[in-house]
């Protein structure tokens, strides 16, 4: 089984996830950014923007503004219209309960809405009761928030964290935001095991048995929605990768080409991420390793060789049957690893594989790891 | 079609060029989220309409780097380039004075 080929590496990356603050108005219980919100200050305008000029001479494509709550930067207009004059595209996360009529008068000022890739509000739930257990007194003002970057047509999308307060819902919630909402899609992830949740793992994380009907009612849901609910991560993403397993063992094959070894990740070779602080990660799922500053360190430097970055790649050169964790496991030739952000969290280190994204785990016969009941 | 010669052309500004090396560059318009890989000749084509300039003048801008190519050959190319360019609005006409 020969390592997974690496793809050429940029000269600088595509797209750059900011976390442009801090501040949130809410206090989600599973949170990832939690720590960080609490413990770094937010940067002026004047550097966001000077940062943004260094993305454009580097001809960086798009942008990902989060936080923290975007929409809670009274400068956040003026840092959007940087994005643009540096010629970049960008999407936005929110909670969408700041969003205004207000709001939407602004995107139609100058370029934009036309730059305006995507903007993802989150909802937990299809009643106040279920969504504001996770995401606390937020359900109405979320869901008009929604509805009204509905109305406005704007490129509009919705993320579902799974969890144990939602699990039961999930029809509820896919019939309010698909028949009722009228939502063309929607996306699913799962409340993981790491930021201020990892303090809150029994009240929250999805139990096993949990995790199994989220796999079952989401993979039903998909069906009957039409690929209408999507996944790249959580129950519904999994329950596809386990499922692929199971049918190329079926057909007798032992492998995949391209897989058997770490390869879970592609986001090294294309993107960057930026704490509300300056501080530049590999992503917002390896918040702790920091890699520089902005304003200090060059970026394209860091991009191309930063020790840590280079290690990132050449997580995909390491072969499954070279981990311990891995070794004997039947489906090491089927299997990416994982995120590396999860195996970060869980194990301390990234060139190990993922628990949370393993089948033998989900199975339940790993004698590594056991997922919390 | 091959634009009139007094036409003068330049790059849209709002269009970014990442330079990848031997492979050339990627253009990338983000009005349209529109992205062009373009070789190392385009490049030099790129580069050059950074500046108004006609087609003959990129053409005389090209011959005066490559030697050994046919005149009307690298005519070809510079209408093919810009062409394909204007149509999708990663270079438009100066209308500057």
């Amino acid at each position: 089984m020969g390592a997974a080929s690496r793809p050429r590496v940029p000269s600088a990356p595509l797209s750059v996830d900011i976390a442009l603050t801090g501040r949130c108005n809410l206090h989600c219980k599973y949170c990832f950014y939690a720590d960080e919100m609490t413990g770094l200050q937010d940067l002026p305008t004047e550097q966001w923007l000077s940062f943004f000029q260094e993305l454009g001479r580097l001809a960086v494509q798009r942008v990902c503004l989060t936080g923290g709550e975007v929409f809670t930067r009274p400068d956040l207009w003026t840092l959007i219209d940087g994005v643009i004059a540096n010629r970049m595209r960008y999407s936005i996360l929110t909670n969408g309960t700041l969003i205004s009529k207000e709001t939407l008068a602004q995107f139609e000022v100058g370029k934009r809405r036309l730059r305006l890739d995507s903007i993802q509000v989150s909802i937990d739930g299809s009643r106040a009761e279920v969504h504001n257990r996770s995401r606390p007194n937020s359900f109405d003002r979320a869901l008009r928030g929604l509805r009204l970057l509905l109305e406005a047509k704007s490129p509009v999308t919705v993320r579902v964290t799974v969890n144990r307060h939602n699990v039961n819902d999930l029809d509820h919630i896919a019939h309010l935001l698909l028949d009722e909402v009228g939502l063309a899609a929607f996306t699913t992830n799962e409340a993981y095991p790491c930021g201020i949740m990892e303090r809150q793992v029994e009240g929250i994380m999805l139990t096993p048995s949990q995790r199994l009907q989220a796999m079952q009612t989401l993979t039903e849901l998909a069906l009957r929605y039409e690929g209408r609910i999507s996944a790249s991560a959580g129950p519904l993403a999994l329950a596809r990768e386990f499922r692929a397993i199971d049918e190329h063992l079926a057909a007798g094959r032992t492998n995949i080409p391209g897989r058997g070894t770490l390869s879970g990740c592609g986001g090294v070779f294309t993107k960057l991420a930026v704490l509300h602080d300056g501080t530049i990660v590999p992503c917002h799922q390896l918040a702790t390793l920091h890699l520089g500053k902005i304003g200090v360190d060059d970026l394209q430097q860091v991009w191309c060789a930063h020790p840590t970055m280079i290690a990132l790649r050449q997580r995909r050169e390491i072969s499954l049957e070279n981990l311990d964790t891995c070794r004997d496991c039947p489906y090491t030739g089927f299997c990416t690893g994982g995120c590396p952000g999860g195996a970060l969290f869980l194990t301390g280190d990234f060139n190990s594989r993922n628990p949370m994204d393993c089948y033998r785990v989900h199975r339940g016969q790993d004698p590594y790891y056991q997922l919390e009941s | 079609m091959v634009p009139p010669n007094a036409t003068r052309y330049i790059t849209n500004p709002d269009v970014s060029c990442r330079e990848e090396g031997p492979d050339g560059a990627l253009l990338f318009n983000p009005d349209s989220d529109q992205v062009l890989l373009i070789n190392p000749t385009g490049l030099v084509i790129w580069r050059a309409l950074e500046g108004p300039r006609t087609s003959e003048g990129i053409v005389a801008f090209l011959m005066e780097r490559c030697e050994g190519v046919p005149e009307e050959a690298v005519q070809q190319d510079v209408a093919d380039f810009i062409a394909t360019m204007i149509d999708k609005g990663f270079v438009g006409t100066w209308q500057g004075a």
